[in-house]
């Protein structure tokens, strides 16, 4: 309570205000916008719209699954880029978490291992990736990037020439039943368990982030390495740490998609193909913040199924989905383009006055 | 007798945050002349010179340049008129050669030209004016004095005939200023003007044909250099009306705590910044490290803070040798060091509970690896309390604080446990009057109380109102050592100045 009082007394009420006037009429721009291009493009444009903001709703428990690999794979992202680190390897920390947790889960048949494994696998990648940023000087986002498409192909190599399941050549072994995650059910709505998983993985990323000294050291190390630097911590061991638990959430996004929704990794992983770099997006809507985070998770599931639908719906192209979904995420941004444009102006006319 | 090649009438500069960095100054040169211009830090120097060279507007003056009045929108429209910048940092691309570089500061002038009209040029210039410059070398493998030679041939290529050196000998060892000058006088005879910007007087004096000294944005005197000497310079650089007393006692001196013996230690670059300082400090005094920036100053109190590895030497804290201990150990034995700029002390992006913790963050770690909000809120709250710093809640980012209040935060931050040792680096740099007593003020508290303060400023009013000694520094040496009433503002004026008294 003291927390939320004295968070008001540092942020005034009409702030909050112009913020919610800001959100709701740039959202509007942005179906706007949608909504004529639709249009332009011969497409029924409130039958398309409804199902781009609407489809995703018809299924809740998918809404929400979907949403639990984008919420990790979000969270890979954002904590090294709190330490100044741009992880673009979300995407094979999720295979890698993927891979490790199924053949853990094949040979032990223990659900708990399997997971442990998926995102200690995600943990050694995102070390050795830190590892060569910090003492080899390899740029983060090209070893990533490489990283990726090694492990990419590797999953796929593995998959169809050793582990695929004769009955079903082109999927994988699937998971024993003993190591899989199942169902909540809630007044009889049945909910992938992974959500809820998700979500205390959320809280412990938030508790490390915010309450302990490790979570300290990234924050500040990335916020001013130098002033980091005086106060005794550490920038370098702050990327190590980071890229640690990036990695470690990146692994238990494919460890948590193989182990509670797939049960099996297809030849061409395309149920996790994309989800690191959607992670991207969730992070940065997210404003790197986990609990941020949750939202545009959500937000972004919805816009991706409320996509497929429409495609379905109205024959139309994939792009034409992902066109409009882009749409509205930059109406999103909006306001907080026009502040910077704000405040650039202001900062303009301040020079100006001081000089003529 | 002589043309002006330029005339800076009236020129006024304020900064939007309110800072007046020139007042109303009158600045002449003559053609062909070597013309110093000398002033301690914060004099004016650069900002008169950033406004010559079109880098920055004036908010009120008149600027003409061989007669001709000039508005310049930015440096490009200098060098057009025949002006040339060298400045301290160069601005040369280290792992392209010679040529690239002189090809790419001629293309931004002239299109269409071939890197082999580029050498033509070059080494019709070089041959003028007497260099030998390896054109396909690259700049990355060439010496600092050459690079700087490269410099002046890019500003001549472009047909400078005013030519402004920023601090051009800090960067260069003896022999190369002994090079510089000869360049210098070659120049001049071929009568391209020079502005050479110093704080070293013998430099000045040797080299110049006239003076303009600044102090505070103001001009204090323009003078024939064959008229002065190095004294009289010193004290038109330095000289004081008025300066405000502090109550402050007597002390007696107590034992030592901290003992640096024949300290060295490297800047950024890898060169000697700080070359065997040896000083001893004891308990309830302030020794005042007085000197013009970018004297080692900030090498040595990083090297005392442990944040910058020590070449030779020690550093003893109470006999014990700390030389090697990491940071953190340091502060825990009761030595703590304030920085010279908030923005290395605070992270301005997090808020002022986050901030009140930063340097002990190992006090407020529960069990595990867990912070205790709770606690260090506490702390920040008392913080607040104790030093007047002024905030809206303890969660507002440090960023929105005034600089007063954001010292006030990090001055409070590091002496609130009563250190043994304070190492504070230009304390009250950038605050406003009353700021400055309050942190002045607070130090000669502490100083009574016992602690031991090692107080590194450029200001002299600060170092003259507070210190019970002074140490001058200049190039990485101690010029002097000795009470303030050894010091005379002239004397310390020479020894900032490099001229060794008696």
């Amino acid at each position: 309570m003291s927390k939320l009082g004295s968070l008001l007394r540092g942020w005034r009420l009409s702030e909050y205000l112009v913020i919610i006037i800001e959100v709701c009429g740039s959202i509007a721009l942005g179906i706007g916008i949608a909504t004529s291009l639709l249009y332009v493009l011969g497409f029924d444009p409130g039958k398309g719209m409804a199902l781009l903001l609407g489809g995703g709703f018809t299924d809740p428990d998918y809404l929400l699954s979907r949403a639990t690999f984008i919420m990790m794979t979000g969270l890979a992202f954002s904590i090294p880029l709190m330490a100044g680190l741009f992880n673009i390897g979300g995407e094979g920390q999720m295979y890698v978490g993927g891979l490790v947790s199924l053949l853990t889960a094949i040979y032990t048949g223990n659900l708990l291992l399997a997971l442990i494994a998926g995102g200690a696998a995600g943990l050694a990648l995102g070390l050795f990736i830190a590892a060569l940023r910090v003492y080899r000087g390899v740029n983060e986002v090209i070893s990533s990037i490489m990283l990726n498409w090694t492990l990419y192909y590797l999953t796929i190599y593995l998959i169809t020439n050793t582990f695929y399941d004769p009955l079903a050549p082109h999927e994988s072994i699937k998971v024993p039943l003993s190591a899989r995650l199942g169902f909540i059910s809630i007044n009889g709505f049945k909910l992938h368990v992974i959500f809820p998983i998700s979500l205390v993985f959320i809280l412990l990323a938030y508790y490390v982030l915010y309450h302990t000294k490790i979570g300290f050291e990234i924050r500040a190390s990335g916020l001013s390495p130098k002033a980091a630097k005086y106060a005794s911590l550490n920038p370098e061991r702050a990327m190590i740490y980071a890229m640690c638990l990036g990695g470690f959430f990146g692994g238990v996004a494919g460890a948590l998609n193989v182990l509670g929704f797939t049960y099996y990794i297809d030849t061409l992983l395309t149920t996790m193909y994309g989800m690191g770099f959607d992670g991207i997006g969730v992070a940065l809507m997210g404003r790197g913040h986990p609990i941020g985070i949750v939202f545009s998770s959500i937000f972004f599931s919805m816009l991706i199924i409320g996509g497929q639908s429409m495609q379905m719906a109205l024959n139309a192209p994939k792009e034409v989905a992902d066109a409009l979904s882009g749409i509205i995420i930059m109406a999103l941004a909006l306001p907080y383009a026009y502040r910077m444009v704000l405040s650039y102006l202001r900062a303009r006319r301040l020079i100006s006055r001081g000089s003529y | 007798m002589s043309e002006l090649a330029v005339e800076m009438r009236n020129v006024w500069k304020v900064y939007p945050d309110g800072t007046i960095a020139l007042r109303g100054v009158d600045f002449t040169v003559n053609k062909g002349e070597i013309h110093g211009l000398l002033g301690e830090n914060g004099a004016g120097k650069t900002t008169l010179m950033r406004i010559l060279y079109g880098e920055i507007r004036p908010s009120k003056g008149l600027i003409k340049v061989f007669g001709k009045r000039v508005n310049f929108k930015g440096p490009w429209d200098a060098v057009k008129t025949g002006i040339g910048m060298v400045y301290q940092h160069f601005s040369l691309i280290p792992s392209f050669t010679v040529l690239e570089n002189l090809y790419l500061s001629l293309t931004s002038l002239k299109r269409n030209i071939s890197l082999d009209y580029v050498r033509k040029l070059a080494e019709e210039i070089m041959s003028k004016v007497g260099f030998d410059i390896p054109l396909d070398a690259k700049v990355e493998d060439l010496a600092i004095g050459v690079q700087q030679r490269v410099e002046i041939l890019k500003t001549l290529m472009r047909d400078a005939r005013v030519i402004i050196l920023d601090e051009p000998t800090s960067v260069l060892t003896p022999i190369e200023v002994e090079e510089l000058f000869k360049t210098l006088t070659r120049l001049k005879k071929l009568g391209i003007t020079i502005i050479f910007i110093s704080h070293k007087l013998k430099e000045v004096k040797r080299v110049t044909d006239r003076i303009t000294v600044l102090r505070r944005g103001k001009v204090v005197g323009v003078v024939n250099t064959k008229d002065v000497n190095e004294v009289d310079l010193a004290r038109m650089m330095v000289g004081r009306e008025v300066f405000l007393k502090l109550k402050k006692t007597l002390v007696s001196p107590k034992e030592s705590i901290l003992a640096i013996e024949n300290l060295w230690v490297r800047d950024d670059r890898g060169l000697d910044a700080v070359r065997g300082i040896s000083l001893i400090l004891r308990k309830g005094e302030i020794l005042g490290i007085a000197g013009i920036q970018g004297n080692g100053q900030k090498e040595l109190a990083e090297a005392i803070a442990g944040l910058r590895p020590v070449i030779k030497g020690r550093i003893l804290l109470e006999n014990e040798d700390i030389t090697n201990l990491p940071p953190y150990l340091r502060y825990r034995k009761g030595l703590s060091y304030i920085p010279d700029s908030r923005s290395i002390g605070l992270i301005l992006d997090l808020n002022v509970v986050s901030n009140s913790i930063l340097t002990r963050l190992r006090d407020f770690v529960g069990r595990g690896t867990s912070i205790l909000w709770g606690k260090a809120r506490e702390f920040a709250g008392s913080l607040t309390r104790r030093f007047n710093v002024i905030v809206e809640s303890l969660n507002t980012p440090v960023k929105y604080l005034s600089g007063g209040n954001q010292q006030k935060l990090m001055v409070g931050r590091e002496v609130a446990t009563l250190p043994k040792v304070i190492v504070a680096s230009e304390p009250t740099h950038g605050l406003d009057v009353s700021a400055t007593e309050y942190i002045r003020s607070l130090l000669i508290k502490l100083r009574d109380m016992g602690v031991a303060i090692l107080l590194i400023s450029s200001d002299l009013d600060e170092i003259l109102q507070l210190s019970d000694r002074i140490a001058v520094i200049y190039e990485g040496r101690i010029m002097a050592i000795g009470k303030p009433q050894d010091f005379t503002l002239e004397k310390l004026g020479l020894l900032m100045g490099g001229v060794k008294v008696e």
